[in-house]
């Protein structure tokens, strides 16, 4: 077991309190390349760079004399010609009898080393990389906040255009493509829930000759002050917009062919009634249309078309709905 | 406001109407001093501390900027004199401590009366004429060591700070919070400490300073011992029979002996 000793597979050392060598085997002998003689009674600093030397006190001798043992240190020693010698090392305080001192067992370090110093470079890189990925995150994270907030404004834009497109830019009215839209929806509330509605469709008396007369900036003026009227008498839920020219519609929701008469009747009033501020009486003409079975967009605005005419024909400045005719 | 004393985690023990402060060297922190502390306790207002980035100090007051040279870690001494009111002040530091206490001095004399350096080094690398021990490729090796040995380093100084090594639970806690961030701390406290160059500053220290240094120390050759005695005004130069490099570890009953003869104590 002794002579086994000798010659096994690890380095073996004995040293003392002060790191003086009393015994050693072989195999470390042959690991840094001295004799037995050289070797034996010398301090272990004598193979020791000055950094291994200060690596040994401020770790080795505090680390041994706090916990008896020492585990996986790795250092290395200068060999006969003065090359490093990578090893680990598990040293462990020893006392028997009145003989006290450290066992040190060295294994090399030959490839593992090189795989230690792969790992350490590898990890350099990948923490360089880190770094490098967090800063351009920063960045993107800037860019995307930024893009967050055109992207708010382009929302609001959009929201103002989307309102522009279904306004009439003279008289802040819905304009002819938004009633038309909402017309076939309540068109297509009606095939499904059978909710009634009626149209109105109504036309400024005589408005060519206001033009003719007052010039068009009055002409504006009696169709901004036309749409005041039209928005005080209908409600929000009535769907009111410019058609084109001087003609106006309605859509009044739930309202039965009575209903929009009425509603129709009471408009007519309130326009023959308004203040124009022009010296010429301000009428309109009314048609309207109720939603019957097998109507589409087409034929009800045809039919409410169909009263108006009527309603002209018939003197103007009246109410005519297409059920009367 | 900084809270100075829990930042370099001060502790002041023992009776007495001067003080002596004890200033831990690299790689290690206050507890290191505990086999000398009960020799002045009762003669003394021992102040122990541990430097930014050592020990039990407030990892959070690491300022790489600050620390980047010793003048740093000698402000904060400065600072803790300060704060507990101190003058006349006996200094004992090891190794780089010595020349950061040295710096300290020569920026407020007034605070100290005796410097007491074991182990001492205005320079460790080698500069032509000049012996410091070591060579830049001696650092890098260094560097190197302490980074395959972190680890281990760091349980070390863990298990030191808690000095609590029968409750392995809590060192096991403290060793957690070594984390990459420390590695970096004691790369840098290294880096900073043999690299340093302090020789101009000796002409300017003025404090009474006694320099001990171990006979065969494996750290600092003895021409650095030499080098400061002659460079240093009132200096005295005691060289221990102790080898190595900590003889308030290893020789401690030496190093008070030395210490209480130059401070004239029975």
């Amino acid at each position: 077991m002794r002579e086994r000793l000798n010659t096994a597979p690890f380095g073996y050392l004995c040293i003392t309190n002060q790191g003086v060598i009393t015994e050693l085997n072989e195999t470390f002998c042959n690991m840094i390349g001295y004799t037995f003689e050289e070797l034996l009674d010398t301090h272990i600093e004598s193979v020791m760079s000055v950094s291994n030397k200060l690596l040994f006190h401020t770790y080795f001798y505090p680390f041994l004399h706090l916990n008896g043992h020492v585990e996986e240190m790795y250092l290395s020693l200068k060999d006969h010609e003065g090359k490093d010698v990578p090893l680990l090392l598990n040293a462990k305080y020893f006392k028997q009898d009145d003989v006290e001192g450290v066992d040190c067992v060295f294994m090399k370090m030959g490839k593992r080393i090189d795989y230690e110093q792969q790992i350490r470079s590898a990890k350099k890189h990948a923490e360089e990389a880190l770094r490098e990925k967090n800063l351009a995150l920063d960045k993107l994270e800037l860019l995307h906040n930024e893009i967050e907030k055109k992207q708010i404004q382009l929302m609001k834009l959009n929201t103002k255009l989307e309102k522009l497109s279904v306004t009439d830019s003279l008289t802040g009215l819905k304009n002819r493509r938004f009633f038309m839209e909402r017309l076939k929806e309540h068109i297509a509330l009606f095939q499904k829930n059978n909710m009634p509605f009626s149209l109105l469709i109504l036309d400024l008396d005589f408005f060519k000759k206001v033009n003719d007369t007052w010039g068009h900036l009055i002409g504006d003026h009696v169709l901004i002050k036309l749409a005041e009227v039209l928005n005080s008498t209908f409600k929000v839920e009535d769907i009111v917009a410019r058609f084109g020219g001087e003609e106006f519609v309605v859509l009044l929701p739930e309202a039965n062919k009575e209903r929009s008469k009425e509603k129709a009747e009471e408009l007519r009033r309130t326009v023959q009634s308004a203040e124009w501020r022009i010296d010429q009486i301000i009428t309109v003409s009314i048609g309207v249309a109720t939603m019957q079975n097998g109507d589409s967009d087409m034929t009800i605005m045809e039919n409410a078309d169909l009263a108006l005419y009527a309603s002209k024909e018939n003197g103007r400045n009246r109410v005519t709905h297409k059920d009367d005719l | 406001m900084t809270n100075v004393l829990a930042r370099n985690n001060v502790k002041v023990l023992g009776e007495g109407e001067k003080t002596i402060i004890f200033g831990h060297g690299f790689g290690c922190s206050q507890s290191m001093w505990r086999l000398m502390v009960p020799f002045f306790e009762s003669k003394f207002r021992v102040v122990l501390f541990d430097y930014v980035g050592s020990g039990k100090s407030d990892l959070t007051a690491y300022d790489p900027e600050k620390y980047n040279s010793l003048y740093g870690y000698a402000q904060d001494l400065i600072e803790i004199i300060e704060e507990l009111e101190l003058n006349n002040v006996i200094f004992v530091g090891h190794s780089v401590s010595s020349m950061i206490g040295m710096l300290a001095s020569i920026k407020h004399p007034d605070y100290f009366e005796s410097l007491i350096m074991i182990g001492p080094s205005p320079r460790y690398l080698n500069d032509e004429a000049y012996i410091g021990g070591f060579e830049v490729s001696d650092v890098t090796e260094l560097l190197d060591l302490m980074e395959m040995n972190f680890e281990g380093w760091a349980s070390f100084m863990s298990l030191l700070a808690m000095k609590n090594p029968e409750k392995p639970m809590l060192a096991q806690e403290l060793e957690k919070s070594f984390t990459a961030v420390d590695a970096e701390i004691t790369r840098q406290f290294a880096k900073v400490t043999f690299l340093s160059d302090h020789r101009e500053d000796l002409a300017h220290s003025t404090v009474p300073t006694l320099i001990i240094q171990c006979s065969d120390d494996s750290v600092v050759p003895i021409e650095v011992g030499e080098f400061l005695h002659s460079h240093l005004k009132n200096s005295t130069f005691r060289l221990m029979e102790a080898k190595g490099h900590y003889p308030h570890l290893s020789h401690h009953e030496e190093t008070v002996r030395l210490i209480n003869e130059y401070l004239l104590l029975p």
